[in-house]
């Protein structure tokens, strides 16, 4: 797992800018207004989103079009089912325990505490 | 059940985790709060955990020792050239019993990763015979997943060698 993809999308402006790139290819004019970024800090945000893999722009005449890219998605993915999949077993563990410790004390009474 | 969602936490997503045990309360706050039983079931396969200090109260002390205790986790720690224990050291930062507690954990033990804590929630609502337990953990690393994240750096590592011509060691 990359730190950068991480630190691209801790930013609230670029969460939005990625929201709004959601509904497809977007030009910076239409970006501002949809994600409600400021003109000064759009190009920044979106070169941070660029170098991080999130998006991808081309040319269209003399406008640049913006899009997302699928694969740091894929990346993040990955990554949080591995974490989900480490609670996921750590839990069944959890499970396990409470259950042997309920077998080893039986006889424990209802509010009775150790 | 378990399911995750992204929040709008500063630094990394947050997982939420949420299973319901047939147990009492008491019984589920004890394997948090009492150092038998936050060992008898903490870490990730092939580790276990030896509590040092355990101090149940706000702002107590979680110390503890992340032993790798399975051979083969053993030989993966070794060939890599890491320890195979490490020590965390955690506080109670939210306790009350047995509804709701936070541990916060530092985490200074991560190669090429600045210190940071790493916070997780846990509540506990009963419902009838049973409790549902639900975690919320920033999906950061913790000790769980230093074990990915070594694992994670030495493929890497590995890739270059052979990339590189280098030796497998």
């Amino acid at each position: 797992m990359h730190m950068d993809v991480l630190q691209a999308l801790a930013d609230p402006t670029r969460r939005r800018i990625v929201d709004a790139l959601r509904n497809g290819e977007t030009e910076v004019g239409r970006l501002i207004d949809r994600a409600g970024v400021h003109q000064s800090g759009v190009s920044r945000h979106l070169r941070i989103l660029h170098e991080a893999g999130f998006v991808s722009v081309r040319p269209d005449g003399q406008r640049r079009l913006y899009s997302l890219r699928p694969e740091p998605f894929r990346e993040l993915d990955t990554w949080l089912a591995a974490y989900r999949s480490l609670w996921e077993a750590r839990l069944d563990r959890f499970g396990a325990a409470l259950q042997k410790r309920r077998q080893s004390r039986p006889t424990q009474k209802r509010g009775r505490r150790r | 059940m378990s399911n995750a969602s992204t929040s709008a936490a500063p630094q990394a997503p947050t997982m939420v985790f949420e299973r319901t045990y047939r147990a009492r309360i008491e019984e589920l706050w004890e394997l948090w709060t009492s150092k038998e039983g936050f060992e008898s079931w903490w870490g990730p396969e092939g580790f276990r955990a030896e509590v040092r200090a355990l101090e149940a109260r706000v702002g107590g002390t979680l110390h503890y020792a992340m032993i790798a205790d399975a051979p083969e986790q053993i030989e993966a720690m070794k060939r890599m050239g890491h320890p195979t224990s490490h020590e965390v050291r955690a506080r109670f930062t939210e306790l009350t019993p047995p509804h709701r507690l936070a541990i916060t954990s530092v985490i200074d033990f991560l190669p090429q990763v600045q210190p940071y804590e790493w916070t997780i929630v846990v509540d506990f609502f009963p419902a009838g015979e049973s409790v549902r337990m639900v975690i919320t953990a920033a999906a950061m690393h913790d000790e769980a997943f230093t074990r990915i994240t070594i694992v994670g750096f030495t493929s890497q590592l590995t890739k270059l060698d052979k990339r590189f011509g280098g030796q497998k060691g």
